[in-house]
């Protein structure tokens, strides 16, 4: 008999255990039919439908039926899989993508082609490290016992993590600090040691050196300014509007001289990317976005310090 | 300066979200209540239905058989009629489990009065 009732109840009994098929399908019949009867609709055809639709997912009640998670990974196991894998790809997947992308530079001398692979690793690592995780965690909610799924969360507080003072914190000052010095040295050492050397035993610098009569100084002064303030905001005792107006003043003075370089393609020096590039040149495309990602990295700086500062004002 | 945030609730669709929720452990006690004579499933969920139980016959169906295999539920099936139908009623160990639910039912009851009265 092939009705549609008769296909709802297949659906539903084999996706449960061998044991209860035949019991549970000839009471979901029974229950089907007590249902239909109730209802004393002329159009059986119709009332048939609505009753199944009423019933719902055969995957829905099935699941049911067999006291199973309508999930993936089941609530007790997903805190553990969330730290598992927040583990794994804070500590695997770095590793990885750092020790392909040297492998790479040693073989090839190729920077591009190294960042490239680089990229390469970190998605196709990082699908594998979530998708063979997440189908560890899966099987493993499916076929635990109910009491060891029980035992496997036993959480206790002495898994807290000190609270990270998010306010006041001399870390993130510090680090950006840290960050625009090292530009500056980059931006002067690059210059002074040239440090590439190219095919005919020349060596060249990164950048044009035609910046150093003009553009390179307000990045440079730029990041100075930036190294100072951050370093007074990380020890000084007073913040004030005045350091705010600063911290406007020099992250212009650093991003929109770089914007304009990177969009105008005048950033490199001719050789260098001669050099590396060979007869290739890269899209303008590539540059004007490269542009607008400093631009806006520049833009969210200056909001965060507009809002600190006017937090600080409001805290006093 | 204190920022605060302010939803616009619709109260209907909250009431009724939470009350499902409040509901939720109920529909066992009732079963557990109801079959002290023996029922089949469509005819419980009726009886339910009638009572004011809102539940589900995909919910409640699946529910007795757990509650069948926890042993608070016997079965049998019934073919003196047209239709063989699957019978539940309540094991001593239901019965059991049911007079502890009552009881935590009041404790419940007794709880919430104090609380909305003290507010």
């Amino acid at each position: 008999m092939d009705t549609l009732t008769e296909r709802y109840v297949q659906e539903v009994v084999r996706r449960i255990p061998a044991a209860s098929r035949e019991d549970v399908g000839r009471e979901l019949r029974a229950t089907i039919a007590d249902t239909l009867e109730a209802r004393d609709e002329p159009d059986r055809a119709a009332a048939e439908r609505a009753v199944l639709t009423e019933m719902g997912d055969p995957i829905r009640l099935a699941a049911r039926y067999a006291d199973r998670p309508l999930a993936l990974i089941g609530p007790d196991l997903y805190p553990t899989y969330v730290r598992v894998l927040t583990m794994l790809l804070a500590t695997v997947l770095p590793v990885v993508v750092l020790v392909s992308m040297v492998a790479d530079l040693v073989e090839n001398n190729d920077l591009g082609g190294a960042i490239g692979s680089g990229i390469g690793s970190l998605i196709t690592v990082g699908a594998q490290v979530f998708a063979w995780l997440t189908l560890a965690f899966f099987l493993l909610s499916r076929y635990q016992h109910r009491d060891e799924r029980a035992r496997t969360t036993a959480w206790t507080p002495d898994a807290l993590r000190p609270v990270r003072r998010a306010d006041r914190s001399t870390a993130a000052p510090v680090a950006s600090a840290t960050w625009h010095a090292a530009l500056a040295v980059l931006l002067v050492w690059q210059q002074l040691a040239l440090p590439y050397r190219a095919a005919n035993g020349d060596r060249l610098p990164v950048l044009d050196p035609a910046l150093w009569s003009g553009l390179a100084w307000p990045i440079l002064l730029g990041l100075l300014a930036l190294v100072a303030l951050d370093l007074h905001r990380a020890f000084g005792r007073v913040r004030d509007a005045r350091s705010t107006v600063g911290y406007l003043v020099a992250e212009a003075a650093f991003t929109l001289p770089l914007a304009w370089l990177v969009w105008d393609r005048a950033i490199f020096d001719p050789r260098f990317l001669h050099e590396v590039n060979g007869t290739w040149t890269a899209p303008a495309a590539w540059y004007s976005g490269a542009a607008l990602i400093i631009l806006a990295i520049g833009m969210l700086e200056v909001m965060k310090r507009v809002r600190e500062g006017r937090q600080a004002g409001q805290g006093c | 300066m204190v920022h605060s945030i302010v939803w616009r609730v619709d109260t209907a669709e909250a009431i009724a979200s939470q009350a499902q929720e409040l509901r939720r452990g109920t529909v066992v006690l009732a079963c557990l209540a109801l079959l002290t004579t023996p029922q089949y499933g469509y005819a419980l969920l009726e009886t339910l239905d009638a009572a004011g139980v809102a539940v589900d016959g995909n919910t409640l169906y699946p529910l007795l058989r757990r509650l069948e295999k926890q042993g608070l539920l016997t079965s049998e099936w019934n073919t003196d009629e047209s239709r063989p139908r699957k019978f539940y009623r309540i094991s001593a160990a239901g019965a059991a489990v049911r007079d502890g639910l009552i009881g935590e039912w009041h404790d419940l009851v007794d709880t919430i009065d104090r609380l909305t009265k003290e507010a």
